[in-house]
């Protein structure tokens, strides 16, 4: 157990380490931070302002402000490391970043530390609830379809869930609007929170809008394995015991069966902490997928850096936690 | 079991017949099984594999698959069964009829603790709390000869030997205290050397609690000197039934003939050539009106190839099903002019080694 958590660090550590240099190194490639800052004036090449260095030049001043232009870009370059090259801007970074402190925005100079954590809470209750809302509905239909595979229900399941999956989120997500909020006027249709009641209200829809197609995935999964379960001898034996149908569904075969839903379940819980943006839109919801989009868009990579290393801090985690799910579903991955 | 003790019969079974439609055609697994059981007797069911022995004790436990047809009569202490499980009784089958599977390593749930497995049965039928129920399985693992119960309790499947785990399912089957243990081949699946003494385990327990036994194997040496009496299963027809020391002495239906003579046995000279029994099982799909056995049997008549014999002889001392047994002398006859045209009335050539005595 010991030595499993400790693979389990040195991998977390690797996956972090290799992403967020990835993702610092592109956004270097693509774009000009300097221009965020400075506007414009970024654009004067570099020789001219190593003349005015020398003195051979005059430095313009075409900002307005006190400063000469290439005066401007000096200070701009050295205020947010922009002189240095890319791996001694990842090391100062990672350091800063180690004693928590994220930086600033280059477009709006707002602290990403706030950003986050405005951010994070609101995405991961969402996850939540859409999880509990895909989980619960899946752990019962799945089960119902496996106990009478072929049958009428799993049939018309199968055509439910295909249709459930073939969906997309932005659709789905207006279609519960235009019935919930415009016509039943049950949910609000903005993001609010005036207390835990209200958030809920507010996160229902889009957990639905995000659980239902999750929910058809999972039942899938589930149906398939816990169809091989019941063919196992364990099965009939728990049935030789005098054992009710029901008893024997939940308390023989579910839990041998949840293997795959597990591991695409952790997969899936990765994806939607920067992933469930197009929800975010639909319902406003201030997510740390919305906010990641719009750092891009801005060209923002303080931001940008900021929220991917906490996707993929989350994504670690979260497969960590799939990986001792494992254990508690078999015994036998315990001691192997 | 003639009328006289009829009221000592536990089990009734007659002329139960199940049928399985499949794409190809339907497989007649079972034709027209009629046997009894007394309170505390022991019944060995023996037959190859397709025989119809495990679909026997499959449909007393109702463990048949949904498609499948049954006819026929299962009283069990005066109930009757197939009725019970329409009306899907509960707290019946795991309480009063229980049964122990082939294959310990698959037949335990691999993600409970043993000590759970057995108390869930005695909280689920006789609503004892969880404590009590735990406690009642360690006794139960000390009763069927596990060492250190109480650590028993607490491992997983995966942690025992094949031997312990049977002995667990075992445990399992006899926690309600049932009047009737079907074991579908309990030692097949373990060590040689373990197999001795889950028989005489399941033996002890049997007199110890009176409850009957039926005990289905492939193998007559283990079903001897176990079973009050022994039947013969062949393409889900019993063919012959008796006591086994007149089955082992002088039997009558070809097949056991031959069953007995694949065999080693300690009197014969050592290197004695074992004789295999020719050709395959018959297929159970749309099989022609004829003896099954007849394709394989050295003693096939052209009546053999004509109609199926019944079971008959003296009820409850010997039956068969044959037209020319063995070990008579109709038998002898026909198995002499078989030798005479080195072939049967199948067509099976046979030669003169190991002519039937």
């Amino acid at each position: 157990m010991k030595q499993f958590i400790l693979r389990r660090v040195a991998q977390l550590a690797l996956v972090f380490f290799s992403v967020t240099f990835l993702t610092f190194a592109s956004l270097n490639l693509v774009g000009d931070p300097l221009f965020n800052i400075v506007g414009v004036i970024s654009g004067i090449p570099d020789e001219q302002c190593e003349a005015v260095e020398r003195g051979e030049m005059e430095d313009t001043q075409s900002s307005g402000l006190n400063l000469g232009d290439c005066a401007l870009i000096a200070q701009a370059k050295a205020q947010n490391n922009l002189d240095k090259n890319v791996v001694e801007r990842y090391g100062i970074w990672l350091s800063d970043m180690m004693r928590g402190d994220f930086g600033t925005s280059f477009v709006n100079g707002d602290e990403i530390s706030d950003i986050v954590k405005e951010r994070l809470p609101v995405t991961i209750r969402l996850i939540v609830l859409a999880q509990t809302v895909a989980l619960g509905i899946a752990i019962p239909w799945g089960v119902a379809s496996a106990y009478r595979a072929n049958r009428g229900f799993d049939k018309a399941s199968t055509i439910g869930s295909f249709g459930l999956l073939s969906i997309p989120n932005f659709a789905l997500g207006v279609i519960l609007l235009y019935f919930f909020t415009l016509r039943w006027q049950i949910f609000p249709s903005r993001y609010e929170n005036d207390g835990w009641w209200s958030e809920l209200k507010a996160l229902t829809l889009p957990a639905f809008t995000l659980g239902l197609g999750l929910a058809a995935t999972y039942q899938r999964l589930l149906r398939t394995d816990l169809i091989t379960t019941l063919q196992d001898d364990f099965i009939h034996m728990a049935r030789a015991k005098g054992m009710s149908d029901r008893h024997i569904m939940y308390r023989h075969a579910l839990r041998p069966s949840m293997f795959s839903v597990i591991t695409v379940f952790g997969v899936n819980t990765g994806a939607l902490i920067g992933g469930a943006l197009v929800v975010e839109q639909i319902f406003s919801i201030p997510g740390v997928g919305t906010e990641l989009v719009e750092a891009v868009l801005r060209n923002d990579p303080p931001v940008v850096i900021s929220l991917i290393s906490v996707v993929a801090i989350g994504f670690v985690l979260i497969n960590f936690f799939v990986d001792l799910m494992y254990g508690y579903l078999d015994p036998r991955v315990r001691t192997s | 079991m003639a009328e006289a003790s009829a009221a000592n019969t536990q089990l009734l079974v007659r002329d139960l017949t199940v049928r399985f439609p499949t794409t190809r055609g339907t497989v007649q697994a079972l034709n027209g099984v009629t046997f009894d059981l007394a309170r505390g007797a022991s019944l060995g069911i023996v037959g190859e594999s397709g025989s119809g022995k495990s679909v026997t004790a499959k449909t007393l436990m109702n463990l048949l698959p949904r498609t499948a047809e049954v006819s026929g009569d299962v009283i069990f202490e005066g109930e009757d069964v197939r009725r019970l499980a329409r009306e899907g009784r509960e707290h019946f089958w795991g309480v009063k009829m229980t049964m122990v599977f082939q294959d310990p390593m698959t037949s335990l749930n691999p993600v409970k603790k043993c000590g759970e497995q057995i108390a869930e049965t005695l909280r689920y039928h006789l609503k004892r709390d969880k404590k009590t129920a735990l406690a009642e399985a360690e006794d139960l693992l000390a009763q069927v000869g596990i060492p250190e119960p109480g650590k028993r309790v607490d491992q997983y499947p995966h942690e025992l030997s094949g031997g312990l785990r049977q002995r667990v399912v075992i445990a399992m089957a006899l926690a309600c205290e049932p009047s009737l243990l079907i074991a579908d081949e309990p030692t097949t699946a373990v060590d040689v050397t373990v197999q001795k003494h889950l028989l005489d385990l399941l033996d002890k327990l049997r007199e110890d609690r009176g409850m009957s036994m039926i005990l289905i194997t492939h193998d007559l040496g283990v079903a001897r000197g176990r079973c009050d009496e022994i039947a013969v299963m062949y393409a889900g027809r019993l063919v012959e039934r008796s006591a086994p020391e007149t089955l082992f002495s002088d039997s009558r239906h070809p097949y056991t003939d031959a069953l007995l003579r694949s065999i080693p046995r300690i009197d014969q000279p050592s290197h004695t050539r074992l004789e295999p029994i020719p050709g395959r099982p018959p297929e159970l799909i749309n099989p022609p009106e004829q003896c099954a056995y007849a394709p394989r049997c050295r003693f096939a008549q052209p009546d053999c190839l004509e109609s199926i014999p019944d079971i008959s002889g003296v009820a409850g001392m010997h039956e068969f099903a044959c037209f020319h047994p063995a070990n008579t002398d109709r038998g002898r006859e026909a198995l002499a002019g078989n030798l005479a045209q080195g072939r049967t009335a199948a067509g099976l050539e046979i030669s003169g080694a190991g002519a039937s005595s």
